[in-house]
């Protein structure tokens, strides 16, 4: 019996491993040590310590702090608004979908799916038409002359539906697989129990896709941190920036096209990045923890 | 009972179809609208169906070669997303290979250390990955799209799932009959994780398609860029919708690829996520 040769594994798993270290070990490591020092992308960082982060948490007289203050709130109005939609409707369609007399679901579910495959700045398009003022749809189905894009609360519910819109598909899927996987005796024995349809659901189908729905929700909420495209092609920020996210001041900082401020948009990425860490620790203890009990 | 199945049904079918309405009409709102003139869609609003059908809107799009070159675009998609599937469907399947299939010291720790890795969050590395990318000088080439996604750990985690499921007495056979790990993997193992790999090479391939912050990054010359980096542009080429036509009909192109793909590998499209859920669940 011939075993592999000392040098074999290397040969498997190393080109990975130099992949991995140029483009998520080191960029990681450099994105914390940036966030120390006045880097602008160019030249050589030189180490400031804290200043950056004094900066955008406790300077109320910079631009640099109002910025990640209304970056950061913008970004959690989002993720507070887009979350819970993008787990209740799908979860809601997968509930409807295996109903046992319910027919045409691959329809239903190819019809539902596909706006997932629309790439974010197709979609972005084709809905800026829809809410248009004059030429829109929306406004000319109920007769409105709301600026949607230009007026808050609507520029976030312009936002929130071409999200929920292009977000629900995979949400779906899942959910139906785990809601397939659940056992049929569970439901009768519930239904021997004079069960009804909603105590069936609260009881046997949401306690047995416990683990789809804490993937989906750590997933989705991570995905929703990183929002940039939805606000960026809908609404550019706007109103007044009251939708400007974090991720498009972070981009705006690093990339824009007077001297970069990657420092600085390297902390804000920082905190951006833990606060996403605790929210997701807090999301997966808190799911774990009811679904045992 | 049997009146409360049947009310219950209704309820499902009524929620279904406007859901399933709502998530149609935008669609074929733009594909309508591709096809109408500009003076008719200011004069007459929106309707269901043109007036006139027309044709010039795409016409006027191929035409535009040089501010917003669309066809140059869903080429250079095409190629990026392409080449990006065959390469992550080479390193996820070898890689995975290597951490389920041989046998080294602190295998399973090495694992696990890069996925543990991999979960920080990665809006931390975009920066310094622009620059690596730039001494790397792939800035505007279709390289900083193709490459750096390669390193994820995601479907690495997936092969290697998928590979435990396969009995470790087809390669101790093989390995007995004098067959080298290269000869086992391209024989024995790629053969048989062929649905794995067509789940992840198909969800890499919408996933660099719809790519939209990276891209719009490291893209600045209008003829490199991919097609979700060209539509930001085409707010501004054919903006403040004097051209509406023109600029519903590049959304419907850019959509048209993935759209393909879906109808042609619907089943994989699903059963890939029962998979990734058996795994989780």
């Amino acid at each position: 019996m011939k075993e592999h040769g000392k040098f074999a594994p290397l040969f498997f798993v190393g080109p990975h491993i130099i992949l991995f270290i140029v483009f998520i070990l080191i960029p990681s490591i450099y994105g914390i040590y940036a966030s120390f020092t006045n880097w602008n992308l160019v030249g050589s960082p030189e180490w400031v310590g804290l200043d950056n982060y004094k900066t955008i948490l406790a300077n109320s007289d910079s631009t640099f702090y109002s910025q990640f203050f209304n970056g950061m709130k913008n970004t959690l109005i989002f993720v507070g608004l887009s979350v819970p939609l993008m787990i209740v409707i799908p979860l809601m369609i997968a509930v409807a979908l295996e109903h046992k007399e319910v027919k045409f679901t691959s329809l239903f579910q190819t019809l539902i799916y596909i706006p997932g495959l629309v790439s974010i700045s197709a979609a972005a398009l084709i809905w800026s038409l829809i809410f248009n003022k004059q030429l829109g749809v929306v406004n000319n189905m109920f007769g409105s002359e709301q600026v949607w894009t230009a007026t808050q609360p609507y520029a976030w519910i312009t936002i929130i539906i071409i999200t929920v819109w292009a977000g629900i598909g995979g949400n779906m899927i899942i959910y139906r697989a785990g809601i397939n996987g659940v056992s049929k005796d569970l439901y009768e024995s519930a239904e021997i129990d004079g069960a009804g349809p909603i105590r069936k659901f609260w009881n046997v189908t949401l306690p047995s896709i416990k683990f789809p729905l804490i993937y989906t929700m750590v997933m989705t909420t991570a995905g929703a941190f990183n929002v940039f495209a939805q606000p960026l092609m809908m609404t550019d920020g706007g109103p007044r920036q009251s939708t400007t996210v974090l991720m498009m001041y972070i981009r705006d900082l690093a990339f824009s096209h007077g001297e970069s401020i990657a420092g600085v948009a390297s902390a804000m990425a920082v905190m951006l990045g833990l606060v996403l860490l605790v929210i997701s620790a807090i999301q997966y203890y808190i799911m774990n923890k009811n679904a045992t009990t | 009972m049997f009146e409360k199945i049947k009310v219950s049904k209704y309820l499902a079918y009524l929620f279904l179809i406007i859901v399933s309405a709502i998530w149609a009409i935008p669609v074929l709102f733009g594909i309508v609208t591709s096809f109408r003139s500009q003076t008719e869609v200011v004069n007459e609003g929106f309707r269901l169906l043109p007036v006139n059908w027309i044709v010039e809107n795409y016409v006027n799009i191929l035409e535009n070669t040089s501010t917003a070159p669309i066809m140059q675009w869903l080429w250079n998609s095409i190629f990026i997303a392409t080449m990006h599937t065959l390469l992550v469907v080479v390193v996820i399947s070898i890689t995975g290979y290597g951490y389920s299939r041989m046998k080294f010291k602190g295998r399973d720790l090495l694992f696990f250390t890069l996925l543990g890795i991999s979960f920080f969050p990665n809006v931390v590395n975009l920066i310094p990955s622009y620059k690596i990318i730039d001494i790397l000088g792939w800035v505007n080439t279709p390289w900083a799209m193709i490459v750096p996604g390669l390193a994820g750990m995601g479907n690495i985690f997936l092969v290697r799932q998928f590979m435990k499921g396969i009995p470790m007495e087809l390669d101790e056979s093989a390995r007995v009959d004098g067959a080298s790990d290269f000869k086992i993997f391209s024989r024995i193992i790629l053969p048989l994780i062929r649905p794995v790999l067509i789940v992840c090479g198909l969800f890499s391939f919408t996933g660099s398609w719809n790519d939209f912050l990276w891209p719009v990054i490291v893209y600045t010359d209008v003829n490199k860029m991919p097609v979700t980096a060209g539509l930001l542009l085409l707010q501004d080429v054919y903006g403040n919708y004097r051209m509406i036509g023109q600029l519903m009909g590049s959304a419907i192109l850019a959509i048209i690829p993935t759209l393909l793909l879906f109808f042609f590998a619907q089943k994989y499209f699903v059963s890939a996520i029962n998979l990734n859920s058996g795994i989780k669940g």
